[in-house]
């Protein structure tokens, strides 16, 4: 009877049994009233008790309350001249326990107290004292953006004017989730969802179908700024928790893929976070964690950003290629940084690697060399990394070489080949690297080099079958496939390179019988450099010189 | 056939009577009267079994059901009418002869029909569970002991009648004869929206009320107020004196009854336009030139110091016009930490002091402007805003100053007009007034026999009303310990009372669902509001003195005229008890407090706009006082609302932690 719901209490149709009579009766040790009394009995009390609730309820209503309480029932029997019940007016809410067996049976559950714990226990506080206060509920008739007063216009109005009203209260109470108020409850949860997924649970293939649903869903743009700052944030912060970046990575992929996405206005703050994957010093606490299989992600990531935005965003592939560069011509960096670099470089184009790597190749190859022979170098690791480094630059290389000779068209074989587009300027400025190996001389006419560079090509192209007689038996199958040479290169090249590096490259040059056609001089010019190539690298060059050259000289 | 209705009629009587003798010899006659006729051996056969009462009633009422929901849709609404009281009827013919049982199923069966429209009724009567229930349950007993009045079309009843005689229904016919007393009228069923007034069963009846609503009243203002006197400056430019002479006119209407009434209204309503017509500075008085008929006071009424004159003229000249278009700004007053402990809330005319009654006995009073707060001194927003600060500054001392004398919870606090004296009413049955200046109580008024729910300063100061639970209300003047007058006649509680605003008229709003208005000088109750469906908990008298407000539990405000006695129209919005009501100072506008933790402000003045004359005319009481403003508070029921003289709005409640989340 403690305080429950006027309504609840008047509705219900209460009914005194007999029976409860008859408890009662038996309680107060009357057991030989007749049992005829007992229903009308019932029915008296009953009314009784609904009478003292209407005086309750008038009560409750004079304290301007809309919930009934012990001390109204109380007040009640007051006013009819009854004692009050004792031992409710705690002012608390009682718990009604079910009795067991019993459908319609409630108890208080009362505990007992230990009278000791309760001496023990510390003097509770003073309440507070009443107190009023005065706001603004209206202004002329229009409610003020006041912490008291906005209920309901909290949720709606955005947070900025808001702000203004705030004078000396609650103040960071509402910046905290500037989310709140621009996302719906649907993209909140997705982003909660996939963020939660990137750093916790990147293996499972729930997380392959979040990148999916990156990668294609529409409607996500909102969403953008936010994985941009949690990128860069985690990228920051976990800078060598490998398997985290990777996935970090993946979700950059999945985001660049999405067409409905709208991403340029973010490149500028996620080019760090994939450079720090690209080049960053070290990218994991542990040995087994395939690091460069990070950097290749990276390296591809950032190829494939310089080639969709590099036209709209002039500045972005020059700024990406002078921090490469930097890192790759940085003796101080790591080993592995260098091969961030070089693996980029070689992904954002062969142009590219002509223009940087060529030129600084020999020097490189020199400062590296040492590094990778089993005698100079104890370390295995070390030796390790510089024998990746080698692979990547011999890929990157390799690459550039290849993607020349492509455009060479092959007379032997016309239907295979699609119709190659000489580039002369490329292939001037190919030529020109090979003369200016230490200074430049972009200056010249590109016309005119080409005539001249024809004739040098001749004298060069005699290095070349030489190439081809060996790749023959050497690698018979791989042919030019970037990821073959990749994979291949680190088992391979070791034995390989050590021959080709003992010097034997100048007689293999002059063996060459020169049968060059009138078609193939043109092969000459691409492959003027091909020497220079040859010199640092051997026969591991040949994977990349196309199928239908080397059949040529076959 | 009117002869066998005769007949049938006085069975009933007797079989109700008991006169079992005289009902067998009736029979025994009539059989031999009527042999050939078999329906009536049948009749006669269902009278001398006893034992099927219950069903009797069940069945009659249930095919009278039946019939009622399945006849013509024009004249269905009406019929349905007929089902209440009979249900009510039947209910209570099975408990007085004893079918306790049976009489419990019959009501729980059809009470979801009535739930709608009487659940309160129904919540009273499902307690009667023995015959002498009926007799000490004053509802229940008024009930038996009157007829209930229902307007029904020729048509309508002639179906009823035909019906019930068809099939026989003596039960039926028996209760319908003898607890309804139709009203027949020609011509068309009356329109739906009119049933107000058939929905409560008054015990009193409504040919009382009826008769004692013929009685005139005279609503005008008092003559030689403060606002007259600045009336009459602001009337000394020629232009205003045309309207002075138009009011000198209608004084010739003092003296109405309810259709002078109305050729008032009409007058008024051109002298109105007129004014309306007229500068702008016209309409700032046009409150009380609308109710020109100014009246004398019949109490003598004390003299007001000149300085509180003054300052009642500075609070005029300076106030806000409030209408539909410009709403009223409103500060709100907030409790903190009361404990489920405050009982009513009072605010001074000028906001400046704040009164609390608690249900520990204690009375505490805020001085508003003591705590750095500029509450009247400006009425200008921003200024107060900036003054907007964390009070209890003085954290040593206590930030109230507290009132102790009563011994039971404070049920209602008023200040006097001038803020001088505060009145506070209490279970213990007493009343007290207390000093504002001197902090002390001065008087302790007993009388009421039982606790006091509410007391009330008569707009001139002096005087004030007082209502209890001892179902009286009564008037005392400050000077003298003992009541002037007792108003007794309400059938249950007296929960509510305000002063008319000529001080000549009290209104008392009651738990038995009416209004009374009574002639402060002759006791008399002269208005019976009929209408409400639940306790009346607020009342509210328009300044202009035409007009009163009352609101009650379940939340609905009703506007009634005075001088008909008709309700203007019920406005419907407050979802639970409406606590609190006023009215702006020139009458414009209506505020309520509600325990749902918002604030209504309601548009009175285009429903008064349309003549009074008219709306009698169609019957039609359409909603015409819309709802402005709704002002939500951070859950915060709201226990007072008060206009200042300048019409700033004050609001205050207690805040409550569970909020909206305890209903």
């Amino acid at each position: 009877m403690s305080s429950s719901n006027v309504n609840n209490s008047t509705s219900n149709i209460l009914v005194v049994g007999k029976e409860s009579i008859q408890v009662i009766a038996q309680k107060i040790g009357n057991n030989n009233l007749s049992p005829d009394i007992f229903p009308s009995l019932a029915a008296d009390v009953e009314y009784r008790l609904r009478e003292i609730m209407q005086e309750a309820i008038k009560c409750m209503h004079h304290s301007k309350r809309t919930i009934l309480t012990s001390e109204d029932v109380d007040f009640a029997l007051h006013l009819r001249n009854l004692e009050p019940i004792y031992g409710f007016g705690s002012g608390d809410t009682y718990k009604f326990k079910k009795a067991a067996a019993h459908k319609d049976l409630f108890y208080i559950d009362d505990k007992q107290v230990d009278f000791k714990n309760v001496m023990k226990a510390p003097i509770s506080k003073t309440p507070q004292d009443t107190s009023v206060v005065s706001n603004w509920l209206a202004v002329e008739g229009v409610q003020p953006a006041t912490p008291e007063t906005t209920l309901f216009e909290a949720l709606a109005s955005p947070s900025d004017n808001k702000k203004a009203d705030y004078k000396d209260d609650e103040i960071p109470a509402d910046v905290k989730y500037p989310v709140k108020h621009v996302l719906s409850r649907e993209l909140q949860l997705y982003f909660e969802k996939i963020t939660e997924l990137t750093v916790g649970r990147s293996d499972s293939i729930l997380f392959k179908e979040a990148l999916l649903s990156l990668a294609t869903d529409s409607g996500l743009h909102p969403l953008v700024p936010y994985f941009t700052y949690f990128i860069g944030d985690e990228v920051m912060r976990n800078s060598k928790s490998f398997h985290l970046l990777f996935a970090l990575m993946r979700l950059v992929r999945s985001l660049l893929q999405n067409p409905h996405l709208h991403i340029e206005p973010y490149l500028h703050q996620l080019m760090p976070s994939i450079m720090t994957c690209l080049i960053g010093k070290t990218l994991s606490h542990k040995l087994s964690d395939n690091h460069w299989e990070l950097r290749n992600y990276a390296a591809l990531l950032v190829s494939s950003i310089c080639r969709r935005y590099g036209h709209a965003y002039h500045t972005l592939q020059p700024r990406v290629t002078k921090t490469l560069l930097h890192n790759f011509l940085d003796p101080s960096k790591t080993m592995a940084q260098q091969y961030g670099a070089i693996c980029a470089l070689a992904s954002i184009g062969p142009s590219v690697v002509g223009f940087i790597v060529l030129p600084n190749l020999e020097p490189y190859l020199q400062l590296i060399e040492p590094e990778m022979q089993v005698e100079k170098q104890k370390n295995e690791t070390k030796r390790y990394e510089a024998w990746r480094v080698y692979g990547a630059l011999l890929h990157a290389v390799g690459q550039c070489v290849y993607k020349k000779l492509k455009l060479i068209p092959s007379p032997l074989s016309p239907p295979t080949c699609t119709p190659w587009k000489v580039n002369a300027k490329i292939m001037t400025t190919m030529a020109n690297k090979r003369k200016a190996s230490t200074d430049n001389m972009m200056q010249q006419p590109p016309l005119k080099r080409v005539t001249t560079e024809g004739s040098m090509g001749i004298n060069t192209a005699n290095s070349f079958p030489v190439n081809i007689q060996r790749a023959t038996g050497g690698y018979s199958t791989s042919l030019g496939g970037s990821d073959v040479g990749l994979s291949s290169m680190p088992r391979h090249l070791p034995t390989e390179n050590v021959l080709g590096i003992n010097g034997k490259k100048d007689d293999r040059a002059k063996k060459l019988p020169s049968s060059s056609t009138q078609a193939l001089k043109e092969v000459m010019d691409a492959g003027q450099f091909l020497p220079l190539l040859t010199e640092n690298f051997g026969e591991s060059m040949l994977p990349f010189i196309p199928t239908p050259l080397s059949n040529i000289f076959l | 056939m009117d002869e066998e209705e005769i007949e049938k009629v006085v069975l009933a009587y007797l079989k109700k009577k008991g006169l079992k003798q005289t009902e067998l010899a009736l029979q025994e006659e009539q059989q031999a009267k009527n042999n050939a006729d078999p329906d009536a051996a049948k009749q006669v056969v269902s009278f001398s079994e006893p034992d099927n009462i219950p069903e009797q009633y069940e069945d009659g009422y249930c095919k009278l059901r039946s019939w009622t929901y399945s006849s013509l849709d024009l004249y269905k609404h009406e019929l349905l009418r007929i089902l209440y009281p009979v249900f009510v009827h039947c209910f209570m013919d099975l408990v007085a002869k004893g079918h306790l049982q049976e009489a419990r199923a019959f009501f729980n069966k059809f009470r979801e029909d009535h739930e709608m429209m009487h659940l309160r009724d129904l919540q009273k009567l499902e307690g009667v569970l023995s015959p002498s229930h009926l007799e000490e349950m004053e509802f229940a007993h008024s009930l038996r002991q009157s007829k209930v009045n229902i307007k029904i079309c020729q048509y309508s009843y002639d179906l009823m009648m035909q019906y019930l005689h068809k099939t026989q229904s003596i039960t039926m016919l028996g209760i319908i004869n003898e607890h309804i007393n139709f009203q027949v009228s020609p011509g068309q069923p009356i329109s739906l929206s009119d049933d107000t007034e058939v929905v409560t069963l008054v015990g009193s009846g409504q040919d009382t009320a009826n008769l004692i609503n013929q009685k005139e009243i005279h609503w005008g203002l008092l003559e030689d107020s403060v606002e007259e006197r600045l009336e009459k400056t602001l009337l000394s430019d020629p232009e205003k004196a045309e309207g002075e002479t138009k009011e000198g006119e209608s004084e010739e209407n003092k003296k109405r009854s309810m259709e002078g009434g109305k050729q008032g209204t009409s007058s008024k309503k051109l002298k109105k336009d007129k004014v309306v017509g007229a500068a702008a500075k016209a309409a700032r008085t046009e409150g009380s030139v609308s109710a020109a008929p100014r009246v004398k006071s019949e109490l003598s009424l004390p003299v007001i110091p000149t300085e509180v004159e003054y300052s009642i003229l500075d609070d005029l000249r300076n106030r806000v016009q409030l209408s539909n278009v410009a709403l009223p700004s409103v500060s709100f007053y907030t409790f903190l930490n009361s404990h489920n402990g405050l009982n009513c809330s009072s605010i001074s005319h000028d906001g400046s002091l704040v009164a609390g009654g608690f249900s520990d006995s204690s009375l505490k009073v805020w001085d508003m402007a003591l705590l750095g707060q500029q509450t009247e001194s400006s009425i200008l927003p921003e200024e107060n805003e900036a003054a907007r600060s964390v009070p209890g500054t003085n954290s040593g001392k206590r930030s109230y100053s507290l009132y102790r004398g009563h011994s039971g919870p404070i049920y209602s606090a008023a200040f006097s007009p001038f803020g001088d004296f505060l009145l506070s009413s209490s279970s213990d049955s007493t009343i007290r007034l207390w000093s504002t200046k001197l902090n002390a109580n001065l008087v302790c008024y007993k009388g009421h026999n039982y606790p006091v729910w509410d007391v009330q300063f008569s707009p001139a100061g002096h005087y004030f009303a007082s209502s209890s639970h001892d179902r009286t209300a009564r008037i005392w003047s400050m000077d003298r310990i003992q009541p002037l007058r007792i108003m007794a006649g309400h059938l249950s509680d007296v929960d509510c009372v305000q002063w008319h605003a000529n001080c000549n008229y009290i209104a008392t709003g009651s738990s038995d669902k009416t209004v009374r208005l009574w002639d402060v000088q002759s006791g008399e109750c002269v208005r019976i509001f009929i209408g409400h469906r639940s306790m009346i908990l607020s009342l509210a008298m328009s300044p202009d003195g035409r007009y009163m407000a009352s609101g009650d539990e379940d939340g609905t405000i009703m506007m009634w005229d005075l001088s008909s006695g008709r309700c203007v129209t019920p406005l419907v919005g407050h979802t639970s008890c409406v606590w609190t009501l006023d009215y702006s100072c020139e009458g414009s506008l209506l505020a309520s407090g509600s325990a749902d933790c918002t604030v209504k402000l309601w548009d009175v003045t285009s429903s008064t706009r349309v003549p009074k004359a008219e709306e009698i005319k169609t019957g039609s009481t359409t909603n015409r006082l819309r709802s402005l403003k709704t002002l939500p508070t951070k859950s915060t029921p709201v226990y007072a609302v008060k206009f200042s003289r300048r019409n700033l709005l004050f609001a205050a409640g207690p805040i409550s932690a569970k909020g909206l989340a305890t209903y």
